[in-house]
């Protein structure tokens, strides 16, 4: 894990810096506009802002220092939105990804594992013909394209949820409950758009696998028995969930990408759209911090995972006990 | 066709689409990059789909785009089940530390949000035709196929023909292509049409963010261009409506052919 982190930390060092273009750019033509436009003064800008950056020290110097400051917490300044601290604008943007991604995954993880269970057993008949291609149409549509539809029909249309943003723009963060239920208005459809596409997704997985666990003879020996279908669902349910345990761990660095792309059709202001800001403007600094931060997270939810997974599979239990 | 008739269905959904986008510009000679109709019409028979905000006719786009997407979809589809057959073949059979070395390459690719590195290839290279990002794509998805290839090739390794091949002084290479590729063959196939239906929605991601082709039109370009024109909001859905619906139906039809396949090669998965 450690070794996959420090590749990462260099990947994520190296490849913007090789993307040609100058980093101060953006900046610089914004204190152009806002001052004077005077070439000597904007000069002056430049060598003060590429020494506070060193940004003309050599790469390997610029790695460590990079490296240095990150043990001790400090995430650097950004450059685009200047002279914001990069770890203030994420601490700012990730509290929203993540109230957004979190519940949805988990929701749609429990749904979808239960219906998958559910049309495993009702398998070629009636309900079966119908739910399972609305499952796979439903896996298969990309997140933001069921955003779209969303958006146009419900906001647009019917005009019952707000288009864009976290919250109205005139209301600050706070705990009353007015703001709470605004946050959950404009929070509606973002959440509803990845849950549905991702309920398919989990659907149509563990179905295929209980399809495989529904041959075994212990169910079989069970049903004989008469014990009710809900029984046997319930262990079906519990003993093909492995893998969808490790595919959500896999899961969470794919729904960051897809997430993405949510956010920027709702304008949602999370880590997604920073992470597309700083590309878009090729700020180094925010880029090496808003990924490394991504990076931390996602291994730590791996880890927790595993975690998860030896505690409910008593067979990795004992074999980690020597058993 | 097959005996599964899950089969039929998605084959012709997949063919009609695949025609649609062949066939269609053929019969009807509209260039998709003629910038000189009127704005935002609405349906006409001249333009069955409308026009888009920039002047250009919606039904060619659309052909135009499923062309693109399709190749897109499947040059990247070929790029990484060839580099994932040909690694992932090597790391199972050989073991020891070509398999290790590349386990860690590909726990790494797998674990980076690939976005980010299509993202900043792309930024890198600032025109892109939709080769490239096919072969960007491409590039990024092969360490899933590879993990694949792997275990299939572990567990085939251990049958007995293999051994007798072993045995009989066949070359690596040979025992390899001879035994164990061609009982991967059905994996190997549906594999490819999983990722080539995943690298087509990868292509309408990028070109969502604007990461996606520079040159020609694409599913994803049309609705990266709906999405900038505020399409949504202006309430113009015959614009991002069709090219999402279609890049659906051929992602659901390409997963049911590679199901009803997996089904007919092996029959232990059938229902009955």
């Amino acid at each position: 894990m450690a070794v996959a982190l420090f590749t990462f930390s260099l990947i994520i060092f190296l490849l913007p810096r090789l993307i040609p273009g100058n980093p101060l750019a953006a900046l610089l033509a914004e204190i152009a506009q806002r001052g004077q436009a005077n070439p000597e003064a904007v000069r002056i800008y430049e060598r003060m802002l590429t020494d506070y950056f060193k940004f003309d020290r050599p790469l390997y110097q610029q790695y460590f220092d990079f490296m240095g400051r990150l043990f001790r917490g400090d995430l650097g300044t950004s450059v685009r939105f200047f002279p914001s601290k990069v770890s203030e604008l994420i601490a700012a943007s990730l509290p929203w990804t993540l109230a957004l991604l979190i519940p949805a995954t988990l929701v749609s993880w429990v749904i979808g594992n239960y219906l998958g269970v559910v049309i495993a057993f009702k398998r070629g008949r009636r309900t079966d013909k119908v739910v399972y291609p609305v499952l796979l149409i439903l896996s298969q549509t990309p997140y933001y394209w069921l955003a779209m539809i969303l958006l146009y029909y419900f906001a647009v249309q019917l005009h019952l949820f707000p288009v864009a943003g976290v919250h109205s723009p005139l209301r600050v963060p706070n705990l009353s409950i007015d703001f709470i239920i605004d946050l959950l208005h404009h929070y509606t459809l973002p959440f509803l758009s990845i849950v549905l596409a991702a309920t398919g997704w989990w659907a149509i997985g563990m179905r295929a696998l209980a399809i495989y666990e529904t041959g075994s003879d212990y169910l079989l020996y069970a049903e004989s028995l008469g014990v009710s279908n809900r029984r046997l669902q319930r262990f079906v349910l519990r003993n093909s969930m492995l893998p969808q345990v490790t595919g959500l761990a896999i899961n969470f660095g794919t729904v960051l990408g897809g997430a993405l792309i949510t956010e920027l059709v709702f304008s949602y202001r999370g880590t997604g759209y920073m992470i597309y800001q700083s590309l878009i403007s090729l700020d180094y600094m925010l880029i090496q911090g808003v990924f490394m931060v991504l990076m931390v997270t996602l291994l730590l939810a791996i880890f927790i995972v595993d975690v998860i997974y030896a505690y409910i599979d008593p067979r990795i239990r004992t074999g980690y006990m020597g058993g | 066709m097959l005996k599964i008739k899950r089969f039929d269905i998605g084959i012709t959904i997949l063919m009609l689409i695949v025609l649609l986008g062949i066939i269609g510009p053929m019969l009807r000679n509209v260039d998709p990059f003629d910038f000189g109709n009127l704005r935002d019409m609405p349906p006409s028979w001249q333009h069955p789909l409308g026009t888009d905000s920039l002047g250009r006719d919606l039904l060619a786009q659309l052909m135009y785009g499923i062309k693109t997407s399709l190749y897109v979809g499947l040059i990247a589809a070929i790029i990484a089940v060839v580099i994932g057959v040909v690694l992932g073949g090597i790391s199972g059979y050989k073991r020891g530390l070509a398999d290790e070395s590349l386990m860690s390459v590909t726990n790494i690719g797998l674990l980076l949000p690939s976005i980010l590195l299509m993202v900043m290839i792309a930024a890198y290279l600032k025109v892109r035709s939709p080769l490239m990002v096919a072969v960007i794509i491409g590039v990024t998805s092969w360490p899933g196929m590879a993990r694949g290839i792997r275990a299939q090739t572990l567990s085939l390794a251990e049958r007995e023909h293999v051994y007798l091949s072993i045995m009989s002084a066949y070359r690596a290479s040979r025992v390899l292509f001879e035994d164990i590729l061609a009982n991967m063959a059905a994996y190997i196939f549906t594999s490819f049409i999983i990722h080539m239906s995943g690298a087509m929605l990868a292509e309408a991601g990028l070109s969502l963010i604007g990461a996606g082709p520079t040159m020609g039109t694409s599913l994803g370009l049309i609705l990266f261009w709906a999405q900038t024109m505020y399409a949504i909001s202006r309430g113009l859905w015959l614009w991002f409506i069709p090219p999402g619906a279609i890049l659906v139906a051929l992602a659901s039809s390409l997963f049911i052919v590679a199901s009803s396949l997996d089904e007919y090669f092996n029959p232990r998965l059938r229902s009955k």
